[in-house]
C-alpha cells in the first residue's frame, strides 16, 4: 500500500475526505479565532453537542425521505445541526440573562442536555435501523473517510461563504473586537456584528462536526488560533496563520488516522479504523506545542535564550564597572575583576577573555587589564544608570539612602535609553548621587 | 501598647508580570487606627494580603507581635473587599458571620450555642442584628460590608485588617463603621484599614502608610500626611518606577 | 448482564407503575435479608447504580454550580478517559480487555482519577502560567486534547472503536453488580467528605480569600473537588458515559437552586431530584420496552427526565410569581 502525498488529493477515495476535511478545518479555524479573542471557547464546547439531536432527527428524516440521495442527506443534516444549535445558543442566552444561571452552569446544562436528548432519540434507532445509527455514530467522533465530492462541493462552498463574510467584515471586526466602546460611541450596530458573528460560529461547527466530531470540535475552534497566537497579534495574521495550521491539522489528521492502524497492523488481526476527528485534533495540539516551544518572540527556547543572555550581559557589565572604579592607568589585577563577579573563576576567566575579544578591555604589559575608550564609554554609561536610579529612589520616591544601592545594580542593566531620557529630564540632570559621588555626564548626545 | 505589632522587611512582591510592591520595610506600634492610601495598583491591598500569606514575595518577610502571620492567626482578623464574594451564594446573614469562627472550631467540629449567642452580639454591635435571617442577596452595600465587619468581630483578634471597607457605602454606614473602629482602638486593639481614596485621612487615623509600590512614608498623621508626600504617592514620577518594574519583569521572563 | 430469559427477570412485561410495586417489594425483600445482592434484576442493578450516580452528584454539582466550575467539572470528566486507560496499562494490559467486558476495580478507579487530576491541573497550569494563556483556551485545549489522546490509545490498544464510543454513552445494560459495589462505595466517599467538611466548604466556596486566612486551605479543597468529581466521573462512566454525568451534575442542582436558598435543602433536593429522575427513568425505559418493543437509552431518558423536571419547576415558579403579582395589582 504504497500512496504518496499527492494520492490524497487526486484518487477518489481519497479526495474528497482530504480536501472535505482541509476545507472543513479552514472554515473551523478562522472562526476559531474570533472565538479565542473572545474568550468563548466553552460556548463552542455547548453549541457542538447542541447539534447533535439536530444530527440524528435530520438523518433519520433524511433516509426515511430521501434513501438514496447523498446531497440531500448532508444538507438535510446540516439544516438540523444548525437549527439546534442555534436553539441552543438562545437558550443559553435566556438563561444567562433572563433566568439569572451563571454562564458556566448555563453552557453545561445546555450542552449535557441537548447531547442527551440526542443519545434518547438515536437510542430509537439503534437496534432496528443499524446502518443509519452507525452513520450518526460517525458524528461523534468524526469520520471523514466516507465523504464524496458532493460533500467537497457543499462544505467546500460554506467555507468560501465564511471566507467572504470574514474579509468583507474584517475592518469591522477589528474594530469591534480591539475596542468595544470606541466602536460603541460612534454608533457602529455592535450587537448586529455580534450576532452575525455568532450565526457563522454555529455554521462552522455545522460545517466541521463530520469531520472532527461533535465532541471534539470546540477543541477544533480555538487550537488553530492558539497555536497562531505565539506567531503574532495582528488580527490579519492570525487569521491567515490559524486557517494554515487548520489545513494543515485537517490533511495531517486525515493521513494518520489511515495511516497509524495500518501501521500497527499485525498479521491475522482485525482491521480497525481511528476515526479522523481525535487525530486532527492531536495534529493541531502537536503544532500549538511546538509553537509553544519554538515560536520566535514568545517561544519557551527563544525565551530561554533571552533569559541566559540577560544574565551574561550582566556579568560583563559588572566586571566593567569594577573596571571602571579603579580608572584609566595602572588597570586591575585579574583577581580583583574576578572578586566583582558573583561567578565561578572559571567562568570569570572566559568572560574576561571575551571583554578583550570584543575590544571593551585591553591587557596591559603589567599584566593588569584595563578599559579601552569604547570600554570606558559604556562603563561611563552603566555607572551613570546606577547613580540616576539612585537619585530617582531618594529625590523622587523618597527612598534611605542606604536602601537604594541594592536596587540600582539591578536596574542598572535594565534601563532603556529612553527612560534614561525621561529619568534625565525629570530629575534635571543631577550631577551628584545621593552618596556624593559624581554622576558621568550622558555620552553621544544625539 | 507601644509594642511593634506590625513589623515588615524588604517585601517584594510580584503579580504577573509587574512589580506590585517593591522592597517595603515598615514598622508600626500597636494601639492605632492605620490607614493604608495610594493609587489604584499601588498594591494596597496586596500589602494586606502579603502580611498574612495569601500572596507569596519574592523577597521578604512580615512579622506579627514578631512572628509569621501563621502563627499569630488566632489574634488577627481580616475583613477582604466586598467584590471579592458572590453574593448571590444561598446563605444568611447569619451564617455568614458565623463562619469567622469556623477556623478557630478546626474540622470536625460545629458551631455551639455559646458561638451562636456571640455571633448575634456581634450583629448587634454593627446594627444588622434584625436582618439575621435575611438572604445575603437582598442586602445594600452598606449592609454586606456591616456584615463582614460583625464576622471579623466574631473572631476576637487584636488586630484588624480591613480592605477598602468604605468604598461604595453609604455615609450612614460609613459613620457607624469609623465608630465602632474607634471602639475597638480604644479597647487596645490595632487597625489596618486599606482605604480607597483621600477623604478624611486626617479625621480617621492616627498612623498612615503611603505607597505606590514602593513605601514613599509611614508615621502618624501629623508628621507624614502633606503635600510632599502626596505628591510622591500620587503625582506623576511613580510613573517612570512603573515603566521600569515592567521592563525588570519582561527582562526576568525572557520576552 | 444482558438481558435474559424472561422468566429470571421479574420486570417483563411490566408497565411504568407494575414496575415499582415489583422493584419496592424486591427492595423490602433485599432489606430484609430474603434477596441477596447478586440475585438482583439488571433493572434494579440500573436504578441501584443511577441512584447512587444521581446522589454523589447531586452532592458534588451543587458545590461545582455555586463554584461556577462546572465547565472544569467537564473537562475533568473528558480527562478521565485517558486516566482510565493510562491505570489499566499501569496495572495490566488492555489489549486483553479487547472484549466487551472490562470493569474497574477500586485500584484502577483511585489511580485514573489521581493521573486525571494531577494531567488535567499539570497542563492547566502549564499553559495559563508560562505560555500566559487565557483560562478558557487552556482549559478548553488540555481536556479535548487528552481526551482525543485516550480514545487514539483506547481504540488503538483495544482494537476497536467500541469502548471509545461507549465512553461517550455508557452502557447500561452492561452494569454489574461489581459497578454496583464501586459506585456504592464513592457515594460514601462523596458522602463522607461533604458531611464531615461540609462547613469548610460552605466557607470555601464562599469566601476563598477569608478562608484561607483563616487557616482552612482553599487550594486543598479545590484539589480535593477535583478529585472526588474524577472519582465520581470514573465511578459513573460504565452507566452513563462522561459527557451525561454532567447533566447528573448541573441539572438537579440548577433546579433546587430554583426552590430554595438554603444550603442544605439545596443539597437534599438536588440528591432527592436526581434520585427521582432515575427510579422513573428505568421505570419508564422498562414501560417502553414491555408495551412498544422498543429499547431505548435509560441514561438519554433519564438525561430528559432531569432537563425536564428544570423546565417544569421554572415554568411553575414564573407562573405562581405572575399569578401573585396579578393578585396583588
Amino acid at each position: 500500500m504504497n500512496y504518496s502525498l499527492f494520492d490524497f488529493f487526486t484518487d477518489p477515495v481519497f479526495r474528497a475526505p482530504t480536501i472535505g476535511s482541509m476545507l472543513m478545518c479552514l472554515a473551523s479555524s478562522l472562526i476559531g479565532v474570533l472565538v479565542f479573542i473572545r474568550r468563548r471557547s466553552l460556548l463552542g464546547e455547548a453549541l457542538s453537542h447542541a447539534t447533535y439531536p439536530g444530527v440524528v432527527i435530520s438523518l433519520v428524516i433524511m433516509s426515511l425521505y430521501f434513501p438514496d440521495s447523498e446531497e440531500k442527506a448532508a444538507l438535510g443534516i446540516l439544516i438540523g445541526a444548525f437549527a439546534f444549535a442555534f436553539l441552543g445558543l438562545f437558550v443559553i442566552h435566556q438563561m444567562e440573562t433572563k433566568l439569572r444561571v451563571k454562564s458556566d452552569a448555563a453552557l453545561c446544562f445546555v450542552l449535557s442536555s441537548f447531547f442527551g436528548l440526542g443519545i434518547l432519540i438515536a437510542s430509537r434507532i439503534q437496534i432496528t435501523h443499524v446502518s443509519w445509527y452507525k452513520k450518526i455514530q460517525l458524528f461523534l467522533y468524526g469520520q471523514s473517510a466516507t465523504m464524496t465530492d458532493i460533500h467537497i462541493l457543499i462544505y467546500g462552498a460554506l467555507s468560501l461563504l465564511i471566507i467572504a463574510f470574514l474579509l468583507l467584515l474584517f475592518r469591522s471586526i477589528k474594530a469591534i473586537y480591539f475596542d468595544v466602546d470606541f466602536t460603541k460611541s460612534l454608533g457602529m450596530r455592535v450587537n448586529f456584528f455580534e450576532n452575525m458573528i455568532f450565526l457563522l460560529l454555529v455554521l462552522a461547527i455545522c460545517i466541521g462536526i463530520r469531520s472532527v466530531g461533535v465532541v471534539l470540535m470546540s477543541g477544533m475552534l480555538i487550537a488553530p488560533a492558539i497555536g497562531a497566537r505565539q506567531y503574532t497579534h495582528k488580527l490579519s495574521l492570525l487569521f491567515v496563520l490559524s486557517g494554515f495550521f487548520g489545513m494543515f491539522s485537517g490533511f495531517f489528521g486525515n493521513y494518520l488516522s489511515v495511516f497509524i492502524p495500518l501501521v500497527l497492523q499485525k498479521e491475522g488481526e482485525k482491521t480497525f479504523s481511528l476515526p479522523t476527528g481525535p487525530m486532527i485534533l492531536l495534529f493541531a495540539a502537536f503544532i500549538c506545542a511546538l509553537s509553544f516551544l519554538v515560536a520566535p518572540h514568545t517561544g519557551l527556547l527563544s525565551r530561554s535564550m533571552r533569559i541566559i543572555q540577560f544574565r551574561r550581559k550582566c556579568v560583563v557589565e559588572n566586571a566593567l564597572k569594577t573596571l571602571w572604579k579603579k580608572g584609566i592607568g595602572e588597570g586591575a589585577k585579574k583577581q580583583a575583576i574576578f572578586d566583582g563577579l558573583k561567578i565561578t573563576r572559571i567562568s570569570s576567566f572566559f568572560v574576561l577573555l571575551k571583554l578583550v575579544r570584543q575590544g571593551w578591555v585591553e591587557k596591559l604589559p603589567s599584566k593588569n587589564y584595563q578599559l579601552t575608550p569604547f570600554g570606558f564609554e559604556y562603563a561611563s554609561r552603566i555607572v551613570r544608570l546606577h547613580r540616576l536610579w539612585e537619585v530617582y529612589l531618594v529625590s523622587y520616591l523618597g527612598q534611605k539612602v542606604e536602601k537604594v544601592h541594592r536596587n540600582a545594580e539591578e536596574m542598572e542593566h535594565i534601563i532603556t535609553p529612553e527612560l534614561e531620557r525621561e529619568l534625565t529630564e525629570l530629575l534635571k540632570d543631577p550631577k551628584i548621587d545621593p552618596h556624593k559621588q559624581p554622576i558621568p555626564a550622558k555620552i553621544g548626545e544625539l | 501598647m507601644n509594642e511593634e505589632i506590625l513589623h515588615i522587611e524588604n517585601l517584594s512582591v510580584n503579580y504577573d508580570k509587574t512589580a506590585v510592591l517593591w522592597d517595603i520595610s515598615l514598622s508600626v506600634p500597636g494601639g492605632k487606627l492605620i490607614g493604608i492610601i495610594g493609587p489604584n495598583g499601588a498594591g494596597k491591598s496586596t500589602l494586606l494580603k502579603a502580611s498574612m500569606g495569601l500572596v507569596s514575595p519574592i523577597t521578604g518577610k512580615v512579622e506579627f507581635y514578631g512572628k509569621p502571620f501563621k502563627k499569630v492567626r488566632d489574634r488577627i482578623a481580616y475583613v477582604p473587599q466586598r467584590s471579592s464574594v458572590d453574593w448571590d451564594f444561598p446563605v444568611t446573614v447569619f451564617d455568614v458571620v458565623l463562619m469567622g469562627i469556623y477556623g478557630k472550631l478546626g474540622f470536625f467540629k460545629w458551631p455551639k450555642l455559646a458561638h451562636k449567642e456571640a455571633a448575634k452580639q456581634a450583629l448587634e454591635k454593627v446594627g444588622m442584628l434584625a436582618f439575621a435571617g435575611r438572604q445575603i442577596s437582598q442586602l445594600s452595600s452598606g449592609q454586606q460590608q456591616r456584615v463582614f465587619i460583625a464576622r471579623a468581630l466574631l473572631q476576637e483578634a487584636d488586630v484588624y485588617l480591613l480592605d477598602e471597607p468604605f468604598a461604595g457605602v453609604d455615609m450612614a454606614t460609613e459613620k457607624t463603621i469609623i465608630t465602632l473602629l474607634d471602639k475597638l482602638k480604644a479597647e487596645g486593639k490595632t487597625i489596618f484599614v486599606v482605604h480607597h481614596d483621600l477623604t478624611c485621612v486626617d479625621k480617621y487615623f492616627d498612623w498612615v502608610i503611603m505607597l505606590n509600590t514602593c513605601l514613599i512614608a509611614s508615621g502618624p498623621v501629623e508628621d507624614v500626611f502633606h503635600a510632599e508626600n502626596l505628591m510622591r504617592t500620587y503625582g506623576k514620577s511613580a510613573i517612570l518606577l512603573d515603566e521600569a518594574a515592567k521592563l525588570s519583569q519582561t527582562k526576568s521572563a525572557g520576552l | 448482564m444482558r438481558e435474559g430469559f424472561s422468566a429470571i427477570n421479574p420486570y417483563w412485561d411490566k408497565d411504568f407503575f407494575q414496575f415499582f410495586s415489583v422493584f419496592f417489594s424486591r427492595l423490602f425483600y433485599l432489606l430484609t435479608g430474603q434477596l441477596s445482592l447478586t440475585d438482583l434484576a439488571s433493572d434494579e442493578v440500573q436504578v441501584f447504580v443511577l441512584a447512587l450516580v444521581a446522589i454523589s452528584c447531586g452532592l458534588l454539582g451543587v458545590f461545582l454550580v455555586l463554584r461556577k466550575i462546572t465547565m472544569l467539572a467537564n473537562s475533568l470528566s473528558h480527562t478521565i478517559l485517558l486516566g482510565i486507560v493510562l491505570a489499566f496499562v499501569i496495572t495490566r494490559s488492555l489489549a486483553t480487555y479487547a472484549g466487551e467486558e472490562f470493569s474497574i476495580n477500586f485500584e484502577i478507579l483511585l489511580i485514573a482519577a489521581l493521573i486525571s487530576a494531577f494531567l488535567t491541573t499539570l497542563f492547566t497550569q502549564f499553559l495559563t502560567h508560562t505560555v500566559h494563556l487565557q483560562e478558557d483556551a487552556s482549559i478548553g485545549l488540555v481536556f479535548t486534547s487528552l481526551f482525543a489522546f485516550g480514545v487514539v490509545l483506547v481504540t488503538s490498544l483495544s482494537r476497536s472503536s467500541h469502548i471509545g464510543i461507549e465512553a461517550v454513552m455508557g452502557n447500561v445494560d452492561a452494569l454489574h453488580v461489581t459497578d454496583l459495589k464501586l459506585i456504592g462505595l464513592v457515594t460514601l466517599i462523596n458522602a463522607l467528605a461533604f458531611s464531615v467538611f461540609f462547613k469548610e466548604f460552605q466557607l470555601t466556596s464562599f469566601d476563598s480569600v477569608l478562608a484561607t486566612s483563616l487557616g482552612i486551605s482553599a487550594k486543598f479543597f479545590n484539589y480535593l473537588i477535583m478529585v472526588l468529581v474524577a472519582m465520581t466521573s470514573i465511578g459513573a462512566f460504565r452507566a452513563v458515559g462522561v459527557l451525561l454525568v454532567l447533566s447528573f451534575l448541573v441539572a438537579p442542582a440548577i433546579s433546587a437552586r430554583l426552590l430554595t436558598n438554603n444550603l442544605k435543602t439545596l443539597l437534599f433536593l438536588a440528591c432527592s431530584l436526581g434520585l427521582f429522575c432515575s427510579l422513573c427513568g428505568v421505570a419508564l425505559s422498562r414501560h417502553i420496552l414491555s408495551f412498544y418493543h422498543i429499547p431505548l437509552s435509560t441514561a438519554g431518558i433519564v438525561v430528559t427526565l432531569m432537563t425536564l423536571c428544570y423546565t417544569l419547576i421554572l415554568v411553575a415558579k414564573k407562573t405562581l410569581k405572575l399569578a401573585a403579582k396579578k393578585r396583588r395589582a
